[in-house]
């Protein structure tokens, strides 16, 4: 470490998934898993339902516990007993398919807690931080707003907005437009296109294979607890080669 | 002779409005009014009552009610926790009380926190009649609220765990300001249900005795029937109970009704 201004710049992937399993009870979802994502890396993940991609990112932060195999957030093993959690979490900015605002708390409300009640930052300097990353969404105009009074499209802006009023070094998406009446999807791609161009680490489980096509710098194609395929998108969106990522694009795009 | 099934329930329908003005007719004839009317709606006695009955009876029962709900609502956010605990003796523990208190009677705790204490250690709760009292209907109301807790936190949709936990909230600070603050707007209604039932309980007060001035509304109405050996004192306790608890009544049906329409 020779960089003096970043002390614990760390170089390597921001995302290292290593032999990762995970059962619940019986059933085994995750069956070795290999995966990584590197600093400023789209990766979004398809593959058929059931297939364990929610498992996989829901691992990532723990929300899930796996039983062997290692997650490593850049360097840092946090499978470990000793890891804390809470302090892992608040590194990663997580987008969920049903938004999950706090519907007891306005929308600034709802972006400062992180900030204020975690990251003990000051509350004027956290509410100005969220009043601009409401403006980069979009919805300058809704500080007072409760989520109940926003259309699904507003609301998933405002939860990408949540999460990165914490700063993250990177963030998860689950099927964060799965949950949309089809004219709200574009707004809420179009804030994830941006965010993807600014150089933002990202994470994105999607059924959305025109998008994946246009932002991700790889796809990462899974079935069955495995990842069967990863590349380029041009590679594994376009000339699939194997006939389960064949099969499952086929699918797609009949519907 | 075949009558329609329209005809039917006209008959029907019309020979049960006249039974029930013939028994109408024969009870307001036969009825001593006079009599009723002396005994249960006494003018003089309920003049003799005022103000009385609402500076000590009605204030009392509010006093002890509020004490009984406020303490039995902390013990039964304290239970409700131990219950969804992890920790094997807590969730025990929880358990066991609740089940223990809400299969007594309420009167045998309360006559076991005002005399069985007292006489086993020699120490009783301070306060006399308020403190042994409220404490023995709070442990009573807090067994019954920590399973309306409960079931109010588990009715919080689990992503909002899973987003307070995703900011980095540890368990502790995302049960206090995400899942209890909705879980407490979930149950508001059967909260206040048991509210209404908490104002009745304090009746049972009775048991521990009271100074002239402790008396909740029920004793007092009833020393004043002993006094005056008529029952209307009964009659204005229950329009006084029923004041404070038909509004409450009505509120939660409204409350209900409206998370109806929310959801
Ligand atoms: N909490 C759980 N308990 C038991 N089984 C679970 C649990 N969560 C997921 N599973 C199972 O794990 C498997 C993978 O689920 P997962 O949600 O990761 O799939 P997915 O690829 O995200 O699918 P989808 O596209 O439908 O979201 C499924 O068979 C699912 O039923
Ligand atoms: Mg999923």
């Amino acid at each position: 470490m020779t960089d003096s201004t970043h002390p614990l710049a760390y170089e390597g992937p921001a995302i290292a998934v290593r032999e990762l399993h995970k059962r619940f009870d019986e059933l085994e979802v995750l069956k070795g898993i290999d995966f990584h994502v590197d600093p400023g890396e789209v990766v979004c993940v398809i593959g058929p339902s059931g297939s364990g991609k929610s498992t996989l990112l829901r691992c990532i932060n723990r929300l899930e516990e796996s039983q062997a195999g290692q997650i490593l957030i850049e360097g840092e093993d946090i499978t470990h007993p000793d890891a804390d959690v809470d302090k892992l979490r608040t590194r990663i900015g997580m987008v969920f398919q049903q938004f999950n605002l706090f519907p007891h708390l306005t929308v600034l409300r709802n972006l400062t807690i992180g900030p204020v009640g975690v990251l003990k930052q000051d509350k004027a300097a956290a509410n100005a931080y969220a009043k601009e990353m409401l403006g980069r969404v979009g919805l300058a105009d809704k500080v007072e707003a409760y989520p109940s009074h926003l259309s699904g499209g507003q609301q998933q802006r405002v939860a990408i907005a949540r999460a990165l009023c914490m700063q993250p070094d990177m963030m998860l998406f689950d099927e964060p437009t799965s949950a949309l009446d089809p004219e709200l999807i574009g707004e809420v791609l179009d804030v994830m296109r941006t965010l993807a161009d600014e150089g933002m680490t990202m994470m994105i489980v999607t059924h959305e294979i025109s998008f994946a096509h246009e932002v991700a710098d790889r796809v990462v194609f899974m079935d069955g607890g495995v990842v069967v395929e990863e590349g380029p998108p041009s590679d594994v969106l376009d000339n699939p080669q194997t006939d389960r990522a064949k099969q499952f694009l086929r699918q797609l795009h009949e519907h | 002779m075949d009558l329609t099934p329209r005809q039917k329930t006209r008959i029907y329908v019309t020979s049960m409005y006249a039974l029930a003005a013939v028994i109408a007719l024969v009870v307001a004839f036969a009825a001593d009014w006079e009599r009723i009317g002396r005994n249960f709606f006494n003018t003089e006695i309920m003049a003799d009552m005022f103000p009385d009955v609402i500076l000590i009876g009605v204030r009392n029962t509010i006093i002890y009610t509020a004490l009984s709900f406020g303490i039995g609502l902390i013990f039964a956010l304290v239970l409700a926790l131990m219950r969804l605990s992890t920790v094997v003796p807590f969730r025990a523990f929880a358990i066991g009380y609740i089940e223990l208190f809400r299969g007594l009677p309420a009167l045998i705790t309360l006559i076991f926190i005002g005399f069985g204490i007292p006489l086993a250690f020699s120490w009783s709760i301070p306060g006399g009649t308020l403190g042994a009292g409220s404490m023995g209907l709070a442990i009573v109301a807090g067994a019954y609220m920590a399973e309306t807790i409960r079931a109010g936190i588990e009715a919080v949709p689990k992503g909002q765990s899973e987003a307070a936990r995703s900011l980095g909230m540890s368990k502790t600070r995302t049960m206090f300001t995400i899942i209890l603050p909705q879980a407490f707007r979930i149950i508001i209604p059967p909260l206040t249900n048991e509210l209404v039932l908490l104002i009745k309980d304090t009746s049972l007060f009775f048991v521990l005795g009271s100074t002239v001035d402790s008396k909740e509304l029920t004793k007092f109405s009833r020393d004043f029937m002993n006094l005056t050996k008529n029952a209307t004192p009964l009659t204005v306790a229950a329009i006084l109970y029923l004041l404070i608890t038909l509004p409450l009544t009505f509120l939660v049906r409204r409350l209900e009704k409206s998370a109806a329409k929310a959801r």
